[in-house]
């Protein structure tokens, strides 16, 4: 693997803004915002002197290895980790840069879809999406959906990625992107990757406005694919948001939430998305059913991995790595496993939050007894129990770069919080 | 659930399922259907419950407090829930429309859901534009309005098993009742009390919305442009401008184009035997007309 630096450097901030320019005709703003951005990661990153990426061509990989370069730092949830641990990484052999190569072409040109998609109706929403969609966005569930249809491609003979797959990453990440902007409106949140979320910038209504154009683009899209069985499947998963969402707000602060609450909601909120990404791939290869439904498994078991590491980074990162205020899901009441698990040793704890933190310093103390009682430890194991399983429903592909970029993505997630 | 029912139960017509029940008892005398199918059903409900959802987050992109003489859901429940809530319908009606399993009315429907975003934001980008068209307009009412309910009506058609050419003259049917129902609503913010509409008269254009009878006017009444241009800064400038629309002859113009497209509505149901449903329909057209004579 080579090593490279200042080239890396200049070009990638000139990558983040040609991805700016291109997309927009009207968002100085953005432009601004990401031309910064770029400057921060790429001098956090090549100034650590170490590009864990390039093995092959430089323009290909490049709109894409920026992105990852991010996502090295930010994790595979929505935050920014400046801090770059160079001993690790001279470790593991894993990262996302390489794990996402293998399908950068597929996700360059996913992006340009997405951009003519959002951009082609209006200047206010498009500079509403590009916000969040430039805003430092991994395209984690599109790579799933390439990887996978990549990996299952050659169990049944097909030579190359379908329209249908393409359509499949577009659709998924649109969802996706839509559930974030109403997330951040229900959430009253200011700030989502260390960025300024689209209603704290443009307003409750334009952020409702964009969350419901792209839900329903990415209907028709999907209606338009024309079959059944990801209609339904991806149907299901805008009715599981929802309920998600609504189990969220109804138990907040409800110390009586069991482990099998907190799983089913983040099944709802996270695994289900990503479980039909991963089965809907494999429909779209042609696999037949047992492979499906082990993709369905491989997705919903990364997913549920991912939601816990993110809740255990909740406790564990500081404010500036996460791109937002630390314990801030505590804060609202949002009671995530590494809190379950130290409800079952620290009454203390559940006097703390059932006083809704209204005493100053509660917050820190709660965050406290939560490490002390080894919260984030029995969170940590669960999160490995839900790889475990992910990798296991990977045996029934064929070794392949693709299926070792779906294992080492389920690493990586893991990584975050050794 | 609260927020749901503060909306289902405050006083809608449920027009658009009684337009459904209606096309498909009247198509089903054609295919000889003996009675209405579960799917029609279904479709009843997903259409009402689409309109529903697109009130409640309507209520809050607008950030009305009144809709049919009762606090909106956002204005009790505050903007989440009200988001929540039309998320969640918007939801519920997709996966029921999945598990229809008919693809054609599949896209349908989604088409809808696609015009409605549109719509709205087609609206929201030409607020105070005084040299919107009659066709914007009629696109825009085409987008937020007349594009369900010509669903509805083709969807019901299509589930009766009817053959395409009846499904179009439905679906003909439901665009121009729709485009009539939106006209005359437009009149009506003019020509009502706030006490009769539910909600302050001229919101429409208080907001920047110009509908059918300003468009109108604006063709006659240079001062119009220049009083809705400033926006309404100046206090009773917003009367004032309704009145000009008044005296230009903008509603009755307006009244006019609402007829226009009840015409072309009845004449589509000629394809249907005659029934008491098809006598059902022609009334709808009618009774929606008779809001304004």
């Amino acid at each position: 693997m080579m090593s490279m630096t200042c080239h890396n450097l200049d070009f990638g901030t000139r990558v983040l803004d040609l991805v700016a320019v291109g997309s927009s005709s009207n968002s100085s703003i953005e432009r601004y915002a990401v031309k910064n951005h770029g400057k921060t990661f790429a001098t956090k990153v090549y100034g650590a002197r170490r590009m864990v990426c390039c093995r092959q061509n430089i323009s290909r990989t490049r709109v894409f290895s920026t992105n990852t370069s991010e996502a090295l730092l930010n994790g595979v949830g929505q935050r920014t980790a400046p801090v770059l641990d160079l001993k690790k990484e001279a470790k593991s052999p894993i990262s996302l840069a390489n794990l996402f190569e293998v399908v950068a072409d597929d996700l360059q040109t996913l992006n340009q879809n997405l951009q003519s998609i959002v951009g082609a109706e209006n200047p206010v929403l498009m500079s509403a999406a590009e916000q969040i969609f430039g805003a430092g966005g991994k395209r984690m569930r599109p790579a799933l959906v390439f990887l996978v249809s990549r990996a299952t491609l050659e169990l049944v003979g097909l030579k190359d990625l379908t329209t249908k797959h393409r359509r499949l990453a577009e659709i998924i990440e649109m969802i996706h992107t839509a559930s974030l902007i109403h997330d951040d409106v229900l959430d009253e949140s200011d700030l989502r990757r260390g960025r300024e979320t689209v209603h704290q910038l443009y307003g409750t209504r334009v952020a409702i406005l964009a969350g419901d154009f792209m839900f329903a683009q990415s209907s028709w899209y999907l209606a338009n694919l024309e079959n059944l069985e990801v209609i339904k499947l991806i149907s299901q998963v805008i009715k599981d948001f929802a309920s998600g969402e609504i189990k969220q707000a109804s138990s907040l602060f409800d110390c009586d939430v069991k482990l099998e609450d907190y799983l089913l909601k983040s099944y709802y909120k996270t695994a289900s998305l990503i479980a039909a990404s991963t089965k809907g791939a494999a429909i779209f290869s042609g696999a037949d059913r047992s492979v499906t439904e082990q993709m369905y498994e491989y997705g919903k078991n990364l997913g549920l991995s991912f939601q816990v590491v993110d809740d255990v980074l909740d406790f564990t990162q500081s404010a500036e790595q996460l791109g937002k205020p630390a314990g801030s899901d505590l804060a609202k009441g949002n009671l995530t496993a590494p809190v379950i698990f130290a409800l079952e040793k620290e009454p203390k704890l559940r006097e703390i939050i059932e006083s809704e933190f209204c005493e100053t310093g509660s917050l820190d103390e709660a965050i406290e007894l939560v490490k002390q009682c080894g919260g984030i430890e029995r969170a940590q194991e669960l999160a490995k129990e839900k790889a475990d399983i992910a990798i296991k429903s990977l045996q029934c592909l064929p070794q392949s770069d693709f299926r070792l970029g779906l294992e080492d993505m389920v690493m990586f997630n893991l990584e975050r919080i050794d | 659930m609260s927020a749901a029912e503060q909306i289902f139960g405050a006083g809608g017509k449920r027009m658009r399922p009684a337009l459904v029940f209606l096309v498909s008892r009247a198509t089903a005398e054609l295919v000889g259907l003996k009675d209405l199918t579960t799917k029609h059903r279904r479709l009843a409900e997903i259409i009402e419950m689409i309109h529903t959802a697109s009130l409640i987050h309507d209520d809050v992109l607008d950030e009305s407090d009144m809709r049919r003489g009762k606090e909106t859901v956002h204005q009790l429940y505050g903007t989440r829930v009200a988001v929540l809530a039309g998320d969640f319908m918007f939801a519920q009606s997709s996966w029921y429309l999945a598990n229809l399993e008919n693809l054609e009315v599949i896209k349908l429907i989604s088409q809808v859901i696609k015009d409605f975003a549109s719509g709205e934001i087609k609206q929201a980008s030409s607020l105070f534009d005084c040299d919107v068209k009659l066709e914007d307009y009629l696109l825009k009412s085409y987008y937020k309005t007349a594009s369900l309910i010509a669903a509805s009506t083709k969807g019901a058609a299509i589930f009766s098993g009817a053959d395409r050419s009846v499904t179009e003259q439905m679906y003909e049917y439901g665009k121009n009742l729709g485009l009539s129902f939106q006209v005359v609503d437009d009149i009506l913010d003019f020509t009502q009390s706030a006490e009769q509409l539910g909600k302050p008269a001229g919101s429409d254009l208080a907001k920047g919305n110009l509908t059918a009878p300003v468009i109108f006017a604006l063709e006659k009444e240079t001062k119009l442009r220049e009083i809705i241009e400033s926006e309404f800064c100046e206090t009773g400038s917003l009367d004032e401008a309704i009145e000009l629309v008044k005296q230009c002859g903008g509603i009755e113009r307006a009244q006019e184009l609402a007829k226009e497209k009840a015409d072309i509505a009845i004449k589509s149901l000629q394809c249907l035997p005659q029934s008491n449903f098809r006598l059902g329909l022609e009334d709808m057209v009618m009774f929606n007309l008779e809001r304004i004579d």
